[in-house]
């Protein structure tokens, strides 16, 4: 059945992969409350924003990918892969994605990072209601950093703020960002990973155990700690996070380990969970459908839990 | 049907599996809808005798015959590897081996090594080989394993032509000679999907191109992967239905002679 689409936002194509499939994995939950009577991805009713929230709509039972990313530039296929992304979104029934841009080389510039958000800036304007922006910006350039993140999150209405390896997050330099951060309203992603050896490429790299830091100097600030699929020994980052309550867990990564999401949901809870892919598509979504939760518990992670962090935007 | 040609019963070393043992593999086989799966045990890679391993998945899959293939792993530098070989084979009923070059510490290109294929192609079992066993960044702080260079594939399949390889666990395949059209290699490998993308840069679409669906083979890994991501893999895969029952189970059974 199509139900028609509220929002100015060209109609997009039917997902293969419903909601209602990626919940199937759960096979017991969904059985038991009836997974038919869940609604599909794409023809979940548009949700207006919260009053006086003026961010965009999210749409309720959207599922949102928290990360993702559009390709910088540089690369000759950058408009194929753009687009590519999108048509797998659309395969795979995820309704937004939370994207950044990042440069190619790192530390970033500040021209490069503005460079970067321009783009991102494009990507939404060239898929409306799919794509919601990240600010990226290396917190070394200071002003420059905190002018463009306003500049993003005010003006072009930006969702969220993503920082990479250029500082670990408990470096003093950071600190600015994480208050401006509160200041609008807006979580940042923060890339991370733990493994038992130096990772000689990124050895300013944060871990479970820095945001766990970060959110005890900051509790009011929205942390969201990348990729626990793809950064190292998760079940250390689990465990490292467990009594840092306001940072969320990202499922994204290539990483298909099993039980990965059943622990996450254990030890932190599934409200702390949030849906992402980090353009490993099937891996993002199928470690989802396989986890051993209930319906409901799957529905928090793939857009729920975002959602809610996404409408504390201040006006 | 749907034939699973990576999957695991018994313990590994640096983390807890689940659904480890014939029973409870079964029970998430049937949740997912998978007909049959290729075993091997997880505990002997780590373990010093490998046969020790095999042991035990043959006494797990004693009864189950008719859904757990059992495949052996051999370490040709371990004492007694010939006897064991023909133990399993003889007596197990393997259909194959796993080998684990890097975990074992010996080379493709060992002589060793190739007497053990060798020895195995003649006995007509296939020969697995997992590239990777976990993702090299969540390692222990005791071993640095890193994964089998897809070239050292290469020049083992050149090299014995007879045996039949069956490469798991992969990704990258189209940077090599391996994932090439016309690559002037014998057709005696195929590449089972677990790691290979199917959307974006779609590694499986452009295998199914260049080596054909025959050359492709449905693999998740459980119980150390959820299986869910390599089934998502071939509902989202732009292939037509004859050339994803291939991959779902034909290739298997035709390989593995079930």
């Amino acid at each position: 059945m199509t139900i028609p689409q509220t929002t100015s936002s060209p109609p997009a194509p039917q997902p293969r992969v419903s909601r209602r499939t990626f919940l199937k994995g759960s096979a017991a939950a969904a059985v038991a409350i009836g997974a038919a009577a869940l609604p599909s991805a794409r023809g979940a009713a548009v949700e207006q924003p919260a009053s006086g929230t003026p961010s965009g709509p999210f749409r309720k039972g959207s599922v949102i990918d928290c990360h993702a990313h559009l390709s910088h530039r540089s690369r000759a296929t950058w408009e194929a892969d753009d687009r590519k992304l999108i048509e797998a979104a659309d395969k795979l029934g995820i309704d937004q994605l939370c994207c950044s841009t990042l440069t190619p080389r790192w530390p970033a510039t500040a021209d490069g990072f503005r460079e970067c958000n321009q783009w991102t800036a494009d990507g939404m304007r060239r898929f409306p209601g799919r794509v919601l922006g990240y600010c990226y910006v290396n917190p070394g350039y200071g002003r420059e950093a905190l002018e463009e993140i306003r500049r993003c999150v005010e003006e072009r209405r930006f969702v969220g703020i993503k920082l990479y390896n250029e500082y670990t997050c408990t470096e003093p330099v950071v600190f600015p960002i994480v208050e401006l951060a509160i200041e609008l309203g807006v979580p940042i992603l923060h890339h991370a990973a733990h493994s038992h050896y130096f990772v000689e490429d990124q050895p300013r790299m944060s871990d479970g155990g820095h945001l766990a830091e970060l959110a005890r100097r900051y509790p009011e600030a929205m942390l969201i700690c990348a990729h626990i699929s793809g950064g190292g020994d998760w079940e250390w980052t689990i465990k490292a996070l467990r009594n840092a309550p306001s940072v969320l867990l990202d499922t994204s990564g290539s990483v298909t380990d099993e039980g990965t999401v059943e622990m996450a949901a254990a030890v932190v809870g599934v409200d702390r969970l949030v849906f992402g892919c980090d353009s490993s598509m099937t891996a993002g979504v199928g470690k989802i459908r396989g986890a051993n939760l209930s319906t409901q518990d799957k529905e928090k992670i793939l857009g729920e839990n975002m959602m809610k962090l996404l409408r504390r935007r201040k006006p | 049907m749907i034939v699973d040609v990576n999957a695991y019963l018994g313990h590994f070393a640096f983390r807890r599996l689940r659904h480890n043992t014939a029973a409870a593999l079964l029970a998430l086989m049937d949740s997912k809808k998978i007909d049959k799966a290729v075993v091997s045990s997880a505990s002997a890679i780590t373990y010093r005798n490998a046969q020790a391993g095999n042991e035990e998945v043959a006494a797990e899959v004693r009864g189950h015959r008719d859904r757990l293939i059992p495949l052996a792993v051999i370490n040709p530098f371990y004492a007694g590897w010939q006897d064991d070989l023909k133990a399993c084979h003889e007596d197990f009923g393997v259909a194959g081996l796993r080998l684990y070059p890097k975990w074992h510490n010996y080379s493709l290109s060992s002589p060793c090594c190739r007497e053990l294929v060798n020895a195995a192609a003649e006995r007509g079992l296939v020969i697995s080989i997992p590239i990777r066993v976990e993702d090299n960044r969540e390692r222990s702080w005791l071993l640095d394993i890193p994964d089998l260079p897809l070239e050292e594939i290469v020049e083992l399949v050149k090299a014995c032509p007879k045996a039949r390889f069956i490469l798991l666990n992969g990704i990258g395949y189209m940077a090599c000679l391996l994932g090439r059209k016309d690559n002037g290699l014998p057709s005696n490998y195929a590449i089972e999907l677990s790691r290979l993308s199917a959307v974006l840069a779609n590694e499986i679409g452009q295998l199914i191109t260049n080596l054909g669906a025959e050359r492709v083979m449905f693999g998740t890994g459980m119980p150390f992967n959820y299986p869910d991501p390599a089934l998502l893999k071939l509902e989202v895969l732009d292939a037509s239905e004859p050339d994803k029952e291939k991959i779902r189970w034909q290739n298997a059974a035709t390989w593995l002679r079930l």
